[in-house]
């Protein structure tokens, strides 16, 4: 196979501009070789930013009016799906009920995970959180929660880590954070055996609310523990900074 | 609701939910970037937008099937939009040899990140004006020549012998063009092969 390496075409395979009997030749060979795959992941990252240097052009403002008029209504929610039963009063947002009823319809892709840090988005305080939590509702048997605490600096902090099953992938949700400036942003720790690895960096608006998407190279339930540092804008390697909140799995 | 501080795969969750406002803030914060690339892709600003509403609608109603674990929201949005823009050329049958894609481009030593508009998630901005930064300085150090090359086939989707046809030069000369180009590029972001 290593004669014929497709090297000299992997470039060109990445942009998506060789002919197609080229590229044919170009994807069965990458099939059976990893150095050749290798080297298309490196020139993907390239083609991957390269639309980020388009000429800067601004669009029209009516646009945006003319795009929001135009989307056609999604059959996602259709007065004929039943709610499910809630346990909570009507609250100011009844679309939670919709956004439950709708999760069966979602692509397999969406892990309940997300789909819970949408019921939390939407809920927009801990305390409406709480009450979903407490909903018997048969996705709440399919994902783990993690409460997290505020240091004793900030008691008022408060967090809630939402992931699958597997934890393959997870949402953190905060409340009641100091909002930082803008040298300075909240760091999610994921801390296993004492080593502790970076979950992501995230903001809060002004009512201290914030969110974080988290996908980890191994699964979050494998984390022992969780914490929130404030560190410099960007982040750090390892944690640095005052703790404002903490939790156990 | 203000949607304005959630980050990418948020807003794509709740657009994938039918939240319309959140692909207004997801038009907000990228609208721009994707007319933008439309535009050089096809010269015509009537042909931008209708690419730009384009690539919304089809964000839209495909929401669900976007998987985080394939990539950034960021790179979803513009991988449609090149090929959406690509497409609108080709279905046209004449790609407007009038309209040369070019490349916005840095030298070194211009450090201010491109102004951004409005608040909006900090993160997820400051990521992409450093990003951009990063790319034009590197687009920067190509000769003009593999710049032209690579900005007609990545914009224009020209292969190898379009290319050749329309540069007027031996094929096998336009093919080494693309391929330094993209090597030079790889190793200037600091790429890994
Ligand atoms: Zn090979």
């Amino acid at each position: 196979m290593s004669e014929n390496h497709v090297i000299d075409l992997i470039a060109a395979y990445a942009l998506n501009i060789l002919e197609a009997d080229e590229a044919q030749q170009v994807a069965s060979h990458l099939a059976a070789c990893s150095s050749c795959a290798t080297e298309l992941q490196s020139y993907l990252r390239v083609v991957e930013q390269l639309p980020l240097a388009a000429p800067d052009a601004n669009p029209p403002a009516h646009l945006k009016a003319c795009l929001m008029s135009q989307l056609p209504k999604k059959q996602n929610f259709t007065a004929a799906e039943k709610p499910a039963p809630m346990h909570i009063a009507p609250e100011k947002r009844p679309w939670w009920q919709t956004l439950l009823q709708a999760l069966p319809t979602l692509s397999p892709a969406w892990n309940l995970a997300s789909a819970v840090l949408i019921l939390v988005l939407s809920a927009s305080n801990l305390f409406l959180w709480q009450r979903i939590k407490q909903l018997d509702h048969p996705s709440s048997r399919h994902f783990i929660t993690v409460d997290l605490q505020g240091s004793p600096s900030i008691p008022s902090a408060a967090g809630v880590l939402v992931m699958d099953e597997q934890g393959h992938a997870g949402t953190l949700v905060v409340d009641g954070l100091p909002v930082l400036d803008n040298s300075k942003t909240y760091q999610l720790w994921l801390i296993r055996d004492g080593a502790r690895t970076s979950g992501g960096v995230f903001s809060v608006d002004s009512l201290g609310y914030g969110s974080l998407w988290i996908t980890s190279q191994i699964p979050l339930t494998r984390y022992d523990s969780f914490g929130v540092t404030i560190e410099p804008a960007g982040g750090s390697p390892g944690p640095t900074g005052e703790k404002v909140l903490g939790g156990e799995l | 609701m203000n949607y304005s501080t959630y980050d990418d795969y948020s807003l794509i969750h709740l657009v994938a939910l039918a939240e319309e406002k959140a692909l207004g803030a997801l038009y907000d914060r990228y609208g721009k970037l994707v007319y933008s690339i439309a535009l050089n892709s096809v010269g015509d600003a009537g042909l931008a937008e209708e690419i730009t509403q384009d690539v919304f609608l089809r964000i839209w109603e495909k929401a669900s099937t976007y998987q985080p674990e394939h990539g950034k929201v960021l790179t979803w949005i513009t991988s449609i939009t090149r090929h959406r823009a690509i497409d609108m050329l080709r279905r046209r049958s004449a790609r407007p040899e009038t309209v040369q894609p070019g490349w916005a481009v840095e030298e070194e030593g211009a450090d201010d990140p491109p102004e951004m508009a409005a608040p909006e998630n900090v993160e997820d901005l400051v990521d992409l004006a450093q990003q951009q930064q990063r790319v034009r300085k590197a687009l920067a150090q190509l000769p003009q020549d593999q710049q032209k090359a690579l900005a007609m086939a990545f914009f224009q989707g020209y292969s190898h012998s379009e290319l050749a046809l329309a540069l007027g030069e031996p094929l096998g000369t336009v093919k080494t063009r693309i391929r330094l180009g993209m090597q030079k590029l790889r190793a200037l972001l600091e790429i890994e092969a």
